[in-house]
């Protein structure tokens, strides 16, 4: 979501059920403090991908970014992860 | 199994529209285009990655013998990148001050109340 400043920021509860539907067991939670951090790493995973991929964008001499250039700095950027 | 599948397309669709806005906010920085596809795709890799994330962190807490994911498990997740791991830490320390920040001024307020309310009863007292 935009927030004036800028920040956008994935909310704390799309991280949360998202979490937790992944989870496979019905007992476990995430402590408030923990969803912020997974927002956190969320984050820096889409502007990871989105600059690498605006990286090899420009080594190609392209203007656009294209799927071909994320999906060239896909295998590193999951092995990174 | 429906309302799971709605669930899961209302929260694809929440991620979808906060990568949008961070793919579209970088790219105007480094003055590029970026095509709707590309968003769509980074999108979908960030939700499946999610789905990673949350199960390296249930065995995590699992391993650890609780219920409860805590910060220390989300940092055993950030550790395959120096820079990544780094960052992560910075942030846990951030909320952690502000966490303290937080007790300290409900503390403060909550003595300031109690003060608050003693005076109102010495008063009624005096009343009466």
């Amino acid at each position: 979501m935009a927030n004036a400043g800028n920040e956008v920021v994935f909310k704390k509860e799309t991280v949360s059920k998202l979490l937790t539907r992944s989870f496979k067991e019905d007992k476990t939670k995430v402590s408030s403090d923990a969803v912020i951090l997974v927002a956190e790493m969320l984050k820096v995973f889409v502007e990871e991908a989105t600059r690498r991929s605006v990286k090899q964008a420009d080594s190609e001499d392209c203007d656009t970014v294209d799927i071909e250039h994320f999906e060239k700095i896909l295998p590193q950027l999951l092995l990174d992860f | 199994m429906d309302e799971d599948e709605a669930q899961k397309q209302r929260l694809k669709a929440a991620v979808h529209y906060t990568v949008g806005c961070l793919c579209q906010n970088i790219a105007t920085d480094c003055e590029k285009q970026i095509t709707k596809q590309t968003i769509a795709a980074i999108a979908e890799t960030a939700f499946r990655q999610c789905d990673i994330f949350a199960k390296d962190l249930e065995a995590f807490a699992r391993h650890a013998k609780r219920h409860t994911v805590t910060v220390d498990d989300v940092k055993l997740t950030a550790r395959r990148t120096t820079a990544l791991s780094n960052y992560i830490q910075q942030k846990s320390e951030e909320l952690a001050l502000n966490n303290q920040e937080l007790k300290e001024k409900r503390k403060k307020n909550a003595a300031k109340r109690k003060s608050k309310d003693m005076e109102a009863e010495e008063e009624n007292e005096l009343e009466d």
